[in-house]
This record gives C-alpha cells, sequence and structure tokens, in this order.
C-alpha cells in the first residue's frame, strides 16, 4: 500500500549530510510563507535534514507543482537545490531523487514556459543510457534478485502443477524478460513424472521498447529455446506474434482465437497464460470511481478476451504500485514511494560504478521518466496494485487458485538464496514479495470460474 | 487475513534473540546494542553461534530448563485446533483468529528483566549461567544439536542432523554447490545455471560439435552437481563408442521396422554426418547416466553401442520433422559452418534461417527427403494420403530462408478472418492424417519411419536415417526406435532433479515480517512503522544492509 506521508514524521535517521547549499541559497521558512500550495501542508519544521527522503519527496513534489502551474522560478530553484543534494552517485536516496530530478528537468522542459532552466541543467548528463543486454547478461541480471525470480517461481510451480496430465501444455508467455522463465520451466517439466509434454510457446514480440532490452532478435532467442528443449528431450514449439501491449495484444489474441477455430478444442492440451510484469503497459487510467471496473477499459477487454480463450491457468505477476494516476503529483509521490525498493536492493549486493548497477539503475531512472516526464500513449509504465488486478479478473470470470504449501516453500527456498531483507507474505490466495516488510510484486494463479 | 511467512530460520533465530538482547538493554547505556540482522547467513547444517548474553546483562534472569522441558515441542496448545506453539504469546495471537478471548502480556517495567536460558547438560559450557543463551529456540537447538540423538540422515550423503531444519537446509544444498557451464561460468543455483545453460553458446556449440572431433564429448550437456561428476565422466570416457567404420553399411536392425511405441509426434531425423549423430548419442547416453540409477548403466551402454550401426549410414542433411506449425528442431545452430543442418517441415512451409549457409545439402537433403516421401507405397501397412504429400510438397518448394518464426505470425495476421486460407501446414497435414492413415493420424508419421527402414534395406547407401520421437527428440526417438528400449527414458527422468528444490525451508514461519521490522525500525509497532514512516523504516535500514545483506 502507498503511503502518502502528509507531515513530516520525526526521522528515524538522518542518514545523510545537511546540505550547506542549500540553506543559504533559499530560506525554506520564507519560501513557504510566501507560497502556500494548495493540498499540500507545509511541514510544520523547517526541512531541517536536507538527505532524508521524506524532505526529498517533499521538494520533488513542490517541483513538480511548480513546473506543472508553470511557475519558472520556483522550479528553477527547487530544481537546483535537489541538484544540489541529490548527485547521481550519492546513497540510494539521493540517487532515486536524482533520478526524479532528470524526470522533472525531461518534462519542464517539454512544458515549454521552463524550457529556460533546462539549460542551466543541461551541464549535468540527463540522458538515460539504458543497456541493450546479451542474452547471457540478461540471464545473469535477472538472476540478481528475486525481483522477477520470484514470479518465475511462483509461476512455475502453479504451471507445473496446473498441467499435470495433459500431453501438450501451451503457453503464452507474455513477460518482459524475454522468456528468461522458460528454461527452468522447461527443465522442471523435464522432470516431470509421467514424461515430459510437448510445450509450445507462443510469446508476443513486442513493439515498442521497454528496459530490460535484449540485443538478440526473438528468432534466435526461439532457437536457443528450441536447442535446449532438446537437450532436456521436450519438444518445443516456438512462435512470435509481432504483438503490441498498447492494443491489448489484440494480434496475438487473434493468433490464438484463430488457432482454436483451426484446431478445434484440441485434446489433451493444457493453455496457460503466463503474464509477467507484462499486462501494465496495457493502457489504463486510474477509474474514475473507485470501484467501477468498467468493461470498456483495454485491460478488461484483454482479460475478457483471454477468458474467452478459456485457459487451464492464468498466472498473473506484477509490481505492486500504482502508477496510474493522471495527478502527476499522485504520481510522483506513488512512485517514489515505490522506486526507492530497487535502489535499495542495488546498495546490498552491486558495488557503485559497477558495470551491472548502472544496468540496472539505467533501467529504473527509464521507469521514472515514463511516470514523471511522458503523457499520453508514452506513458507506458502504469502499474496497479494488486487489489485492483485481483478484482478485475474476478469480475472477468476468474477464481483465484492460490499457492499450495510447497509451493510457497519452493518460493521461500529461492529467497533463502537471497538477501535477508526479501520476505514472503500469503494475502488470501495470492503471494506477495516484500522487502524490508514493503510490498514489492505480487503473484496470483487464476483459474475460468 | 496476512500471514507472514519468514525468510529463513537463521534470521528468524538472529531476529528474535536480536530482539531480546536490545531489550534486555533498554536501561543500559553504556553497552551497544548488538546488531542484530548483521549476521551472515549460515551455511546450511551449520550450527548458529548463539551469542552468550550473560556477559552483556548481569541483570538477566536465568531459567534451567529439564531436558525433558525444554524438548516438549509447542508447549501452548490450541483447545479449539491443537495447534502448538512454543511461546504462550504466540498462542495468544493464534487465539484471536479462532475469535477467543486473549491475552497479550504487556511488558511493564517490571518485565523488561531479560531472560536467559542454559543448557541442561551438565558438562557443556551453556551450562554456567555466564554463558546462558538468549532465546529459548536457541538453547533448544544448541541441545539438540549437541548433546541430541542425530536422528536426521541424508541420503545422498549420510550425513547426519540433530535438529530437522538443519537436516532440511542441508538437503537443499546437498551436492548442489556448483554447477558449471562448459563456458567457464560457475553457478551455486540450479536455477542460474539453467537460465544461463540454455542461453549460453556452449549449448549451440555443444550439439553442434562432433564432426570436428573424432571423440565423442565428454562433456555433459545435463546440469549435474560436480560432486557427482565423476561418474558419467569416468563411464564415459571408460566405454567410448569405438569410431566407426565409414565404408561398411550393416542394414538396420530390424525393430526399424515395427515402431512398438504409440506416436503422438515425430521427429524426421536425417544426419548428415555419422559423428555429429553419434556424439548425439554420446551425450544422450551421459544423460541418461544422470537419470538413472547406476544399476541402469551398462544396460545403456550396451544400447549405445547396438546403435552404432545404424547410426554409420552416412547422411546428408539432419531435417527436423515436428508435428506442428512453426515448430523447429534446429539442434545444431548457426555457430557451425559444416555441420548437419536441421531442416523444420511443417513449420509454417519455411525453414529457419540456420539453412542458409548451405544451400547444397539443403537441396540434397529435400532431395533425399522427398524422395521418402514420394515412395511411400514400398511400405506395405501405410498409404500416404496424396494430399499430405502435397503439403509438404509445397512446404519444401516455398521455404527459402525466411524465418519460421516472423512468417507465422504475419501470416495470420495478413489473413486474419478466414480460416480456410491461413489453416497451417500442420492444420492441413492433420487434416489429411485424419482422412488418410488407418489406425491412428500418427501412423502417417510411422509410415515414414517404415519408409526409411526399407530405403534402408534397398539401396543400402541411401543417405537417410529417420527417427521416430515420441514427445523426444529425433535422436532419441532414433535411439528408442532402433533399439527398442523406449521405457528408458520415461519415468526415470524425474531424477534429473537433484535438487529437491521442493524441499521447505526449515524453521518456524511465524515471526518473519513483525520480527524483522521489529529489527529494523526499532519500533514494536509495525503497523505503526509501516503506515506513517513509510521511509522511516527504509531511513532506520542503514543499519539493514550492506553487509548483512551482502551475500549474494
Amino acid at each position: 500500500m502507498m503511503q502518502f506521508t502528509e507531515t513530516l514524521p520525526p526521522p528515524l535517521h538522518q542518514t545523510t549530510k545537511p546540505c550547506q547549499n542549500f540553506a543559504t541559497s533559499v530560506n525554506p521558512n520564507q519560501t513557504h510563507r510566501t507560497r502556500p500550495w494548495p493540498g499540500f501542508p507545509a511541514p510544520n519544521k523547517p526541512l531541517g535534514t536536507f538527505g532524508d527522503a521524506n524532505c526529498m519527496e517533499q521538494l520533488l513534489v513542490r517541483c513538480a507543482n511548480a513546473i506543472e502551474t508553470n511557475d519558472a522560478t520556483l522550479s528553477q530553484q527547487i530544481l537546483w537545490v535537489l541538484n544540489n543534494i541529490a548527485p547521481s552517485d550519492g546513497d540510494s536516496n539521493q540517487r532515486l531523487t536524482c533520478g526524479f530530478l532528470r524526470a522533472l528537468i525531461a518534462r519542464a522542459a517539454k512544458t515549454g514556459t521552463c524550457k529556460m532552466l533546462t539549460a542551466a541543467l543541461s551541464n549535468s548528463n540527463i540522458t538515460i543510457q539504458t543497456h541493450k543486454f546479451s542474452i547471457i547478461e540478461l540471464a545473469s541480471f535477472v538472476d540478481l534478485t528475486p525481483w522477477h525470480r520470484f514470479g518465475f517461481t511462483a509461476a512455475n510451480a502453479a504451471i507445473l502443477e496446473a498441467v499435470e496430465g495433459y500431453s501438450t501444455v501451451h503457453i503464452i508467455d507474455l513477460s518482459l524478460t524475454h522468456c528468461m522463465q522458460i528454461p527452468t520451466l522447461i527443465d522442471a517439466m523435464a522432470g516431470k513424472l509421467e514424461g515430459p509434454p510437448v510445450v509450445k510457446l507462443t510469446i508476443a514480440g513486442a513493439t515498442e521498447d521497454v528496459p530490460p532490452m535484449l540485443d538478440l532478435s526473438y528468432e534466435e532467442l526461439g532457437i536457443k529455446l528450441v536447442n535446449f528443449a532438446r537437450s532436456r528431450n521436450i519438444i518445443l514449439e516456438f512462435t512470435v506474434i509481432p504483438s503490441s501491449s498498447l492494443d491489448g495484444f489484440s494480434s496475438l489474441i487473434e493468433h490464438l482465437k484463430l488457432q482454436t477455430l483451426v484446431h478445434g478444442n484440441e485434446t489433451n492440451e493444457a493453455l496457460v497464460i503466463n503474464c509477467h510484469m507484462m499486462l501494465h503497459y496495457i493502457p489504463e487510467e486510474t477509474p474514475t470511481t473507485p470501484f467501477s471496473f468498467e468493461d470498456a477499459t483495454p485491460r478488461a477487454l484483454f482479460l475478457k478476451q483471454i477468458r474467452s480463450l478459456n485457459p487451464t491457468l492464468v498466472v498473473l505477476a506484477d509490481e505492486d504500485a500504482d502508477f496510474t494516476s493522471t495527478n502527476l503529483v499522485c504520481r510522483l509521490r506513488s512512485a517514489f514511494n515505490y522506486l526507492w525498493i530497487p535502489y535499495d536492493i542495488v546498495d546490498t549486493f552491486l558495488p557503485k560504478g559497477s558495470k551491472q548497477r548502472q544496468w540496472y539503475e539505467a533501467d529504473i531512472c527509464w521507469k521514472i521518466e515514463n511516470v514523471i516526464a511522458q503523457e499520453g500513449s508514452h506513458r507506458v509504465e502504469r502499474l496497479e496494485p494488486r487489489s485492483r488486478w485481483v478484482h478485475r479478473m474476478r469480475n472477468t470470470g476468474f477464481r483465484g487458485v492460490g499457492f499450495g504449501e510447497d509451493m510457497v516453500a519452493e518460493v521461500k527456498g529461492m529467497l533463502d538464496e537471497h538477501a535477508a531483507g526479501w520476505g514472503l507474505k500469503k494475502e488470501e490466495d495470492d503471494l506477495v514479495l516484500t522487502w524490508k516488510g514493503h510490498n514489492v510484486v505480487f503473484a496470483t494463479a487464476w483459474v475460468p470460474t | 487475513m496476512t500471514t507472514e511467512l519468514d525468510n529463513t530460520s537463521a534470521v528468524n533465530e538472529s531476529t528474535v534473540s536480536g530482539e531480546a538482547s536490545i531489550s534486555s538493554l533498554g536501561n543500559q547505556t553504556a553497552a551497544p546494542p548488538e546488531k542484530p540482522v548483521k549476521r551472515k547467513r549460515n551455511l546450511a547444517g551449520m550450527p548458529v553461534n548463539f551469542s552468550c548474553l550473560k556477559h552483556i546483562d548481569p541483570d538477566a534472569e536465568v531459567i534451567a530448563l529439564s531436558p525433558k522441558t525444554l524438548m516438549a515441542t509447542n508447549r501452548f496448545v490450541c483447545e479449539i485446533c491443537n495447534k502448538g506453539f512454543q511461546r504462550d504469546q504466540n498462542l495468544q495471537l493464534h487465539r484471536r483468529g479462532h475469535n477467543l478471548p486473549w491475552k497479550l502480556k504487556q511488558r511493564t517495567s517490571k518485565e523488561i528483566r531479560k531472560r536467559v536460558y542454559v543448557c541442561p547438560e551438565p558438562s557443556c559450557v551453556h551450562h554456567d549461567p555466564s554463558r546462558a543463551l538468549g532465546d529459548l529456540t536457541g538453547i533448544k537447538k544448541h541441545f539438540c544439536r549437541k548433546h541430541g540423538e542425530k536422528k536426521w540422515k541424508c541420503d545422498q550423503c549420510s550425513k547426519k542432523y540433530a535438529v530437522q531444519s538443519d537436516w532440511k537446509a542441508h538437503l537443499k544444498i546437498c551436492g548442489t554447490r556448483e554447477y558449471k557451464c562448459d563456458c567457464g561460468t560457475l553457478f551455486s543455483r540450479r536455477d542460474s545455471f539453467i537460465t544461463h545453460r540454455a542461453f549460453c553458446d556452449a549449448l549451440a556449440v555443444e550439439s553442434a560439435k562432433g564432426q570436428a572431433e573424432d571423440e565423442p564429448s565428454k562433456k555433459d550437456e545435463d546440469p549435474k552437481p560436480l560432486l557427482i561428476e565423476s561418474a558419467p565422466q569416468s563411464t564415459s570416457t571408460a566405454s567410448p563408442p569405438p569410431p566407426p567404420p565409414p565404408a561398411s553399411l550393416p542394414p538396420p536392425p530390424p525393430t526399424t521396422t515395427t515402431p512398438a511405441v504409440p506416436v503422438t509426434s515425430s521427429v524426421l531425423c536425417i544426419a548428415k554426418t555419422p559423428d555429429s549423430l553419434q556424439v548425439n548419442i554420446a551425450k544422450k547416453e551421459i544423460l541418461v547416466y544422470n537419470a538413472c540409477l547406476p544399476a541402469d548403466l551398462p544396460e545403456i551402454s550396451k544400447s549405445n553401442n547396438d546403435s552404432r550401426p545404424v547410426l554409420e549410414n552416412p547422411s546428408q542433411l539432419v531435417a527436423g520433422l515436428t508435428g506442428s506449425s512453426s515448430g523447429s528442431c534446429s539442434s545444431t545452430n548457426t555457430g557451425s559452418t559444416s555441420s548437419s543442418v536441421f531442416a523444420s517441415l511443417f513449420a509454417s512451409s519455411t525453414a529457419s534461417k540456420t539453412l542458409q549457409p548451405q544451400p547444397q545439402p539443403q537441396t540434397t537433403g529435400y532431395k533425399d527427403l522427398i524422395r521418402s516421401m514420394t515412395q511411400p507405397t514400398q511400405t506395405p501397412d501405410l498409404t500416404l494420403p496424396s494430399s499430405a504429400q502435397e503439403t509438404i510438397s509445397l512446404c519444401l518448394s516455398t521455404n527459402q530462408g525466411s524465418s519460421i518464426f516472423r512468417t507465422a505470425g504475419q501470416e495470420l495476421r495478413q489473413y486474419a478472418p478466414p480460416p480456410q486460407p491461413t489453416m497451417s501446414a500442420t492444420a492441413l497435414l492433420q487434416k489429411a492424417a485424419q482422412m488418410g492413415a488407418s489406425a491412428s493420424g500418427a501412423s502417417l508419421l510411422r509410415g515414414y519411419g517404415l519408409d526409411a527402414g526399407q530405403r534402408d534395406d534397398t539401396d543400402g547407401g541411401a543417405s537417410i536415417g529417420l527417427g521416430l520421437g515420441v514427445g523426444y527428440d529425433g535422436r532419441s526417438g532414433l535411439e528408442e526406435l532402433m533399439m527398442g528400449t523406449p521405457s528408458v527414458y520415461g519415468p526415470k527422468h524425474t531424477t534429473l532433479d537433484f535438487l529437491g528444490l521442493g524441499m521447505a525451508a526449515g524453521g518456524g514461519t511465524t515471526n518473519g515480517l513483525s520480527a524483522l521490522m521489529t529489527s529494523i525500525g526499532g519500533s514494536l509497532d509495525v503497523t505503526a512503522a509501516v503506515s506513517s514512516f513509510g521511509r522511516g523504516g527504509r531511513a532506520g535500514s542503514g543499519e539493514f544492509t550492506g553487509k548483512d545483506m551482502g551475500t549474494q
């Protein structure tokens, strides 16, 4: 759940050194007196602890407000302050703030009136260099944390149980990670008791690039996977359907519907739809009234289409946050209160300045930039919290199947291989990955009712 | 309802003991509190080194429990569901779930007094109150480990454990400490290795290798713990298949013409060189070694020897024929320049890009293939439907070099609405098979195998080896077919999973998050910590990072 801190809680830790620049250049009290910001009660005390994340969030929020109200002077001031207190090579909070700072600059540069100030800050490197991973790099990259592995492990366990007894398994892999889940799934299937099934793998060849990006074509990827499956005595049929999340993967759905038309009800074929951090790229705004999940929204439509395929199992794993608000400040707060997690995580196991860390942080920066600076169809990072997905799935005619004890044990076993900050929660039928108690990623499994 | 599941048992222990130590130090400002989560994770099976607290807090209440009391697990039992708990507090929390009256002890100033526990074994150093341990679980496990019976035995390495959680933790890692890919990269986790292995070029090279070498590859392509590596390796080197006499072309064994196994999907396999197939078989042998119990080994090596004469047939091409659209069986890869080539038929009438560099063998291969398919009447028990023939011919003629994968999708996109024109080669073939085949749709494909056998009989130097796979790849299918040992790979495959990943993690399951949060934020009120100090917990995590997390 998101926390909106309206007032500054007493800081538990004075994490970073105070910044003298701030104190000498801008008097925050004065700023506050002359410019009361509607909707955002000012802190009762001066912004004393400059390195504090809450303070940084306040500054970012003010800056976003200033940009939104075309207040060039104020936004320039705050950007300048932020630029001083949030070096891109600082601690994880500073890096996080720096990511938002860059995003705000990018946004300001687009809105027009604030264009001037971007020139002032242009010396700071604000272009985000997302890395194009080689397949091997990506494999080890995804392997660094449970961020993706959690979904992989939970989904694999659920899939393995659901396809028990089927001779053919058709997996639709809608995954952000370019099939990184598939080898372990194939391997697990190869070890199954009654002999490995034939596996059909259909993936959506995304037309838009979101990190992590791969420098390998899906054709070559498919060859590798087929080859690997052979080594495990599994026949793998690999299909790429060029398909875009923007239209709810409509061409993929068309393809699947056509297949069922041609083949009819294929006997003994399990259809598994594995959605790994991908569905939140289907466009969606915050519903106008809290619990009106209208059928016409793209995501509801997509799920409806999926439901009409009558799948054996649908696994949905995604990041547990809300980036759908139309309000920039809401989004900023949401993102700030979620994306600290990857920064905090990376601090624990990758040295500053390492290549992998740069890639890792560039991808987060890309995300921040997308949430903050982009609008319309370019703003693709539209996470939704678990509760909303669950509600939507139920409305579409799915029933949660939950994860059995052995599956939970498997996920726990996986978490044991990682840092101690990771945790696992069971909420209703679902599994939630936590970092220091904060929800990170949820995994849910569904069958048609 | 929210259930907390703790991460590791070790963490659980450490946080609990840490909490205890901190609370005992509440009114002692002098001694610095030891950071509860600072310690690195313990290696599984290694006893946790509990801190002796007495020297820190001389005022602690020393508890000496008898061995019986100490070992009585879960003394506090819920009257509703009979679930037992080690602590009354936990039982009270549990009772809340039953809507029973419950009461948590409030910490009054008097109750701050710390409790420490001594080991009941008089000869033990922890019997002395000055070396008492900080928490009940700790002393329990200590007593078990040091003075209890080791009744948990690992079946693999015969190591014994007194504490079940230690044993479980060991089982998870026994023999799995390291995985090594042929590219030289080491992995400590099986999943990591599997994922890497799937995409590593070493696997592709592996499957293509063999042509350049005379010796069959000794490398194992199946993931295996290094610990047992010696077994398959020594076997494979001890009995390497002798080099095949290139000139001799013995007739295939009679089993070829009578596939006894039910065919669900078939793979047509035409080997270009004898070596490549042989190497594959050699690898298969190793694979099977890994998958089988040691008792099976002689039988398998025998089957490998038996299979060789068949494989010695010089062939022109490896063509994978899979039973559905866009399936590709390219075991041979882009990396090899002159190795055998897999052409995938039925794959939306295309072949994969790997075919492109070698137009020559491709065409001859196809010629052979077509020839083999246009001689169906040689096989007595099969009438090949003519429509299927047409389909296949069509596939072959329209396949030049385009990619399998894109084409499938694009075609379907272009001709989306009407099903008939977009019907894939697979679908047509299936239809044809249904129409033409006598017993089942699979017999069509079985016919190919029979046909191949006949051809090998008749023109001796025929350049085709045909194999049928039963949900397996071409090689295994071929092997099975020739040997008549179809059951080799079946159920025993389960033993491929050495890891026992499904093994439950040891330790308790109750304290997880709350203990974690407690240790992070220094606040007992988890809810408050989460909600109001959204980042308070995070900021407070400064001490939480780095060292303790750095177990990566």
